[in-house]
């Protein structure tokens, strides 16, 4: 094992000097990555005046768009068992048989179920809109949440019950009743699918949908309600596996040499990709009326790469993709738990599980990416950092 | 001039208590690529009448004197189908379909024949013929080309949850209380069968409306002994994308104006 002698180094966005990029970029070139110009003075504040949101939420804004045409917006589809906490009813199920379980879940409709890993998730994604919804009144641009579930409709009453009951502002469904969910993902332009179980998202994943499986932390550290912070890692997921590829057959040192040689050529891009470019052009809109600092949106790009080496090709990949990520945080093979940690992200992508249940362990919401060549490696836990 | 003739190759069911359906034979034959030949091509609604006939099948397995069945009834709506009488006998028998009476009827009469045979459902591609019938009284729904790659395995039958009409709102017009008692028919029949494996699938689709339309449609058709299998709500989402992912046979609606949209 090699031992790297940096710490781990937090990397600003604007402290990184000017790169070189390849001519075979694969992304928009943008200029450097110093501090943007200044704002434009005049769009400082609200061009628009906020519509008032009265009452317990507002079921209807008045002229603006309230229910988005999902290819316009950035459609979050989660499954039931991930949104809520549902493992007594799953025992059921798998102990007693599904007519059982039906039978259970409509004894039990009036219970509300309680929040699941992605429940903290979702409710910033709702932030977000309250937001984008006061500055672009008028916008399809927002998320949208869809709820898909392999379940029969018997479940929905309950489902929707446990929906009022926690004030969420979902009004799409999707069930199922046991017929595969993934024709029905991209009919809804999904941009994202989390759900418990993995082969569902390996399906997604094949259909070229962004999708991850998610799991109940022991513990759940508290998340911003106001924030979204969305953490990713950087190779398999919102990179190709290409590197780790290398890393896995030829070892640390072989994995170097190939970065360094392939530094300016690009790398190619991960299922997580273009997930992170739909967060980008939100966060956008933010800084369009100069609320850059105050931004509900941030994100992180949590790596066990080095920043002085094999980091740098990842950080111009993500420049010649037009993509801006607020923080990059290389850890050289540090373990990423106690950095989630203290980041406190919503959600966190990995696509190895060795890292997810590290980060799990901390009270990180952490989500699998089952992608890559990493896939193949999921009984050894190796503690060999890049 | 209406007539009936009974297919004497296909036992007759208890009028009485089964589930008349008729279709129309523009939309069971093809005559588009007509070539005056004995028997018609097949037509959009074939893997229809297959599904329909599998579901009978599937209740006589359970009960061998099942009585709630599907009785399927062709008719013609036009004066030039009315005069193919054998064309239509023979191309029935040709392919074996479970076709217990024929009605030809032309344009004008259509509807009356709907009435003069108890039809509960009429199906049709013609938006025209089931605005008519719907209007006298007989519950339609249009079928359409996608149709044609429905399975013919499984029933799967729509409902509009945006149309399902609460109990406590004004009393039906006598034309929809038609909606009701068939959801409430394919309510019974779907009970016959377990979760999985049913040869019906009734799906519960809410296209403008949001959860709570949905929350109260599958309660309205709960209390009426109709169990959902599957549920869709759109809130407003465009329908094409997920109605073709859905593969319904027809869509169940209580209010008129779904013909319309």
């Amino acid at each position: 094992m090699v031992k790297m002698s940096l710490d781990p180094v937090q990397v600003m966005s604007g402290q990184v000097k000017e790169l070189k990029v390849a001519p075979s970029s694969n992304g928009e070139s943008r200029g450097s990555w110093e501090a943007k110009e200044e704002f434009d003075q005049d769009h400082l504040g609200l061009t628009t005046k906020p519509k008032p949101v009265t009452g317990r939420r507002a079921r209807k804004v008045e002229g603006g768009v309230f229910f988005p045409k999902p290819e316009n917006a950035v459609t979050v589809a989660v499954s039931s068992r991930v949104l809520f906490r549902t493992e007594r009813e799953q025992k059921v199920f798998e102990q007693k048989g599904v007519e059982e379980y039906l039978r259970y879940q409509i004894e039990h409709e009036t219970e509300p179920f309680a929040p699941g890993p992605a429940f903290p998730f979702v409710k910033a994604l709702e932030a977000v809109n309250t937001r984008l919804r006061e500055l672009y009144p008028q916008s399809e641009e927002l998320f949208d949440i869809v709820l898909v579930t392999y379940n029969h409709a018997h479940v929905g009453i309950r489902l929707i019950n446990t929906i009022n009951h926690h004030n969420l502002f979902i009004e799409r469904f999707c069930m199922t009743g046991g017929s595969s969910p993934i024709g029905y993902l991209k009919a809804w332009h999904t941009n994202l699918y989390l759900s418990a179980d993995a082969d569902k998202v390996r399906e997604a994943l094949a259909e070229g949908i962004a999708a991850a499986t998610m799991f109940m932390p022991e513990k759940l550290t508290e998340v911003s309600e106001t924030q979204l912070r969305v953490a990713f890692d950087g190779d398999a997921v919102l990179f190709s596996d290409e590197s780790e590829r290398i890393f896995k057959a030829h070892g640390l040192d072989k994995f170097f040499e190939h970065e360094r040689d392939n530094e300016d050529i690009l790398l190619d891009h991960g299922p997580l990709k273009g997930f992170l470019e739909a967060l980008g052009k939100l966060q956008k809109k933010f800084y369009a009326k100069g609320q850059r600092l105050d931004c509900p949106i941030r994100t992180y790009l949590v790596t066990a790469r080095s920043a002085a080496s094999s980091g740098i090709r990842a950080l111009k990949t993500l420049r010649a993709w037009g993509l801006e990520i607020d923080e990059a945080l290389f850890l050289a093979g540090a373990p990423k738990g106690p950095m989630l940690e203290k980041i406190r992200p919503h959600i966190y992508f990995d696509d190895q599980m060795f890292h997810v249940e590290g980060a799990a362990e901390m009270g990180t919401v952490a989500a699998h990416v089952p992608y890559g060549i990493a896939q193949k490696y999921t009984k050894q836990k190796t503690s060999v950092g890049k | 001039m209406v007539s009936t003739i009974q297919n004497t190759d296909v036992k007759q069911k208890d009028a009485d208590l089964a589930v008349v359906v008729a279709v129309t034979t523009r939309a069971v034959f093809e005559s588009a690529d007509d070539d005056g030949g004995d028997v018609y091509g097949v037509g959009v609604a074939f893997p229809l009448l297959q599904a329909l006939h599998k579901v009978n099948e599937r209740l006589l397995e359970e009960s061998p004197a099942e009585s709630l069945l599907f009785d399927v009834i062709l008719i013609t709506t036009d004066d030039e189908q009315q005069q193919q009488c054998s064309r239509i006998t023979g191309s029935t028998r040709h392919y074996g379909l479970e076709v217990s009476r024929f009605c030809f009827s032309s344009q004008e009469d259509f509807t009356e024949s709907l009435l003069k045979n108890n039809v509960q459902l009429f199906l049709t591609t013609d938006r025209n013929e089931a605005l008519r019938a719907s209007q006298n009284g007989v519950l339609s729904a249009l079928l359409d080309q996608q149709l044609a790659s429905c399975p013919s395995e499984q029933l799967r039958v729509m409902i509009s949850g945006d149309a399902v009409l609460r109990p406590d709102t004004d009393p039906v017009p006598a034309g929809q209380k038609g909606a009701q008692s068939f959801s409430t028919q394919l309510g019974q029949m779907r009970q016959k069968f377990g979760i999985f494996n049913s040869p019906l699938s009734i799906v519960l689709v809410t296209l403008h409306g949001g959860r709570e339309s949905c929350g109260d449609a599958l309660r309205t058709l709960r209390s009426r002994g109709v169990s959902v299998d599957e549920a869709h709500c759109l809130a407003g989402a465009p329908r094409g994308p997920i109605l073709s992912v859905l593969r319904s046979h027809f869509l169940l609606c209580d209010v008129v104006s779904c013909l319309e949209e």
